[in-house]
């Protein structure tokens, strides 16, 4: 058992060695192709540029990097906290299921990021716009997996339960909510990539902060190697809300790690 | 110990459904079960064997007839039961030992007393080892006596199983046939066994009870009486010959067997 989780941690040091290659070879070329061509860098700029002003403007740019994983965290948890609930709700009451789905499989289908503008209209500039979407887009996948989590029961084992003796809640804590952890934890990891997309989509347009907001701005003053620099901190945003999603999730999914890698 | 239930079943019907949708599955059907005795049921696919045990576990609502357990009446699901199914029908996120040990969860049975029962079962069933492997680290064998051992770890009186033996191979079927033997001779609990397997029902019972499709009724009723425990290769015995004929023939003379002969 020993041995099998240092092989684990093993591969996923090879895993990470091998991408952060693929990263600085892509990075590396990038380089040398500017600097033989003499691309000017209002027009592409060097890794070198951005990647040095990654560390000149840390400050200005880990404010804003702050901003938006506070989005991501405030409108995800929301998202979850009423994506789960309520398909459990749907799954249990038939009535709620034949009024409510098609309007929830509607919602669904319409491209989130158009309601922008009138959450502007509603709520003005500011960080509940970006909330509000960020809630929207991770919404739908959290609670369409639960709701096929929540139905992944099979049917006889709730005769053995029953024999059992089993209350209504005995069945749900012991059979349906843990049955449904996978799913929802699967919904989850999508709907966190949803939220990321969608967060820097609100604030490109309804935001006085956020790293959205910062790429915008640098847009403004033609600051390409701003743009850039924010672009790769919006990329560790992601990978650091990915890492934690994946971690919690042998914490929390013991059993399921043969569907982890 | 507990000792067995006696089964006594009255006119049983079952209906699915109603109206133009309405399909009569089984019955009437009678037969009776004593204690401690073991009991198969076999027929072709469709012909009211689940519904049966269904029925008989109280899980399904009786559309006609009764059911009695040691004598009284079943009004709702029998408690005092095990119940194994075709597919194991284990919880993915439970290891070995933590489906087992479900049953004490959901009965608020004593802990302690319940692992000791559970650890008993596991090395009897081969299993010992395997307490802290989830569902996917085990072989399909392995899951079955997992699911065997849950069905017992409460020491009910009764057994239900239906085809609990369908989805393995022919090896492991052998070797979990023969370990359900030496456990039921242990124990003496009530088995009611559905199987569509020949040599299984004859492997196993002190009675075969056959059944025909359409609505479901009980054709034939068949005491096996063979010396205990039971070979591994039956096909030896003479006797068992004779019973498997006989079995052969029912299924046959119902046209549920059509062979070459038949051909025009
Ligand atoms: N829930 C249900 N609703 C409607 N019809 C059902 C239901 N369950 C079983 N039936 C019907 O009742 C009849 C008997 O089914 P049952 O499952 O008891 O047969 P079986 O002997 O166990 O078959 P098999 O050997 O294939 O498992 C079949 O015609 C089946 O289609
Ligand atoms: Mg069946």
């Amino acid at each position: 058992m020993a041995s099998a989780i240092a092989g684990r941690s093993g591969r996923a040091a090879v895993t990470a060695l091998q991408a952060a290659l693929a990263v600085a070879v892509l990075l590396g070329t990038w380089e040398i192709l500017v600097r033989v061509y003499e691309i000017p860098i209002w027009l592409v700029p060097k890794p070198s540029d951005f990647l040095a002003r990654l560390y000149t403007d840390a400050a200005l740019i880990a404010y804003h990097a702050a901003a938006t994983s506070w989005t991501i965290l405030l409108g995800f948890l929301l998202g979850v906290l009423v994506a789960v609930p309520l398909a459990l709700a749907i799954v249990s009451f038939g009535a709620l299921e034949r009024g409510l789905y098609p309007l929830i499989v509607f919602l669904n289908i319409m491209p989130k990021t158009v309601v922008g503008p009138i959450f502007v209209v509603w709520f003005g500039i500011g960080p509940l716009v970006s909330v509000f979407l960020v809630f929207l887009m991770c919404f739908f996948p959290v609670m369409v997996d639960s709701m096929s989590g929540f139905r992944a029961v099979d049917r006889r084992l709730f005769y053995i339960t029953r024999s059992m003796g089993a209350t209504r809640w005995q069945e749900f804590r012991h059979l349906r909510l843990p049955a449904a952890m996978g799913p929802i934890y699967a919904g989850m990891k999508i709907g966190i990539v949803k939220a990321i997309e969608g967060v820097i989509i609100a604030e490109f347009i309804a935001s006085q902060a956020g790293l959205g907001y910062l790429i915008m701005r640098a847009s403004g003053f033609m600051d390409l190697t701003l743009m850039f620099a924010a672009l790769v901190a919006t990329a560790l945003v992601a990978l650091l809300f990915n890492a934690v999603l994946t971690g919690g999730e042998r914490l929390l999914l013991p059993w399921a790690r043969h569907l982890q890698r | 110990m507990s000792r067995g239930a006696s089964i006594k079943v009255r006119g049983l019907c079952k209906t699915y459904g109603s109206g133009a949708r309405a399909v009569h599955a089984l019955g009437p059907i009678d037969f009776d079960v004593a204690a401690g005795e073991f009991v198969s049921l076999i027929g072709p696919s469709g012909c009211g064997k689940s519904t049966t045990m269904l029925l008989v576990a109280g899980l399904e609502p009786i559309t006609a007839g009764r059911v009695e357990i040691d004598g009284r009446p079943l009004t709702e699901p029998l408690s005092d039961v095990g119940i194994v199914f075709q597919d194991h029908l284990l919880l993915e996120f439970r290891t070995a030992l933590g489906n087992v040990m479900l049953q004490q969860q959901i009965r608020r049975l004593d802990r302690d007393e319940q692992r000791a029962r559970a650890a008993e079962l596991f090395s009897r069933l081969g299993l010992a080892g395997a307490e802290d492997r989830y569902p996917w680290q085990l072989s399909g064998g392995m899951r079955q006596r997992v699911s065997i051992a849950r069905a017992l770890v409460h020491d009910p009186s009764m057994l239900l199983m239906d085809e609990p033996f369908g989805a393995l191979d022919a090896i492991t079927r052998t070797q979990i046939r023969h370990d359900l033997e030496l456990l039921w001779l242990d124990t003496r609990k009530t088995v009611l066994f559905i199987t569509h397997s020949i040599d299984e029902a004859i492997g196993l019972s002190d009675r075969v009870l056959v059944m025909s499709p359409g609505p479901g009724r009980i054709v034939e009723e068949i005491p096996i009486d063979l010396p205990r425990p039971r070979p591994a290769h039956l096909g030896d015995h003479p006797e068992f010959a004779r019973y498997a004929r006989r079995i052969y023939d029912i299924f046959e003379n119902l046209g549920i067997y059509r062979f070459h002969r038949d051909r025009p």
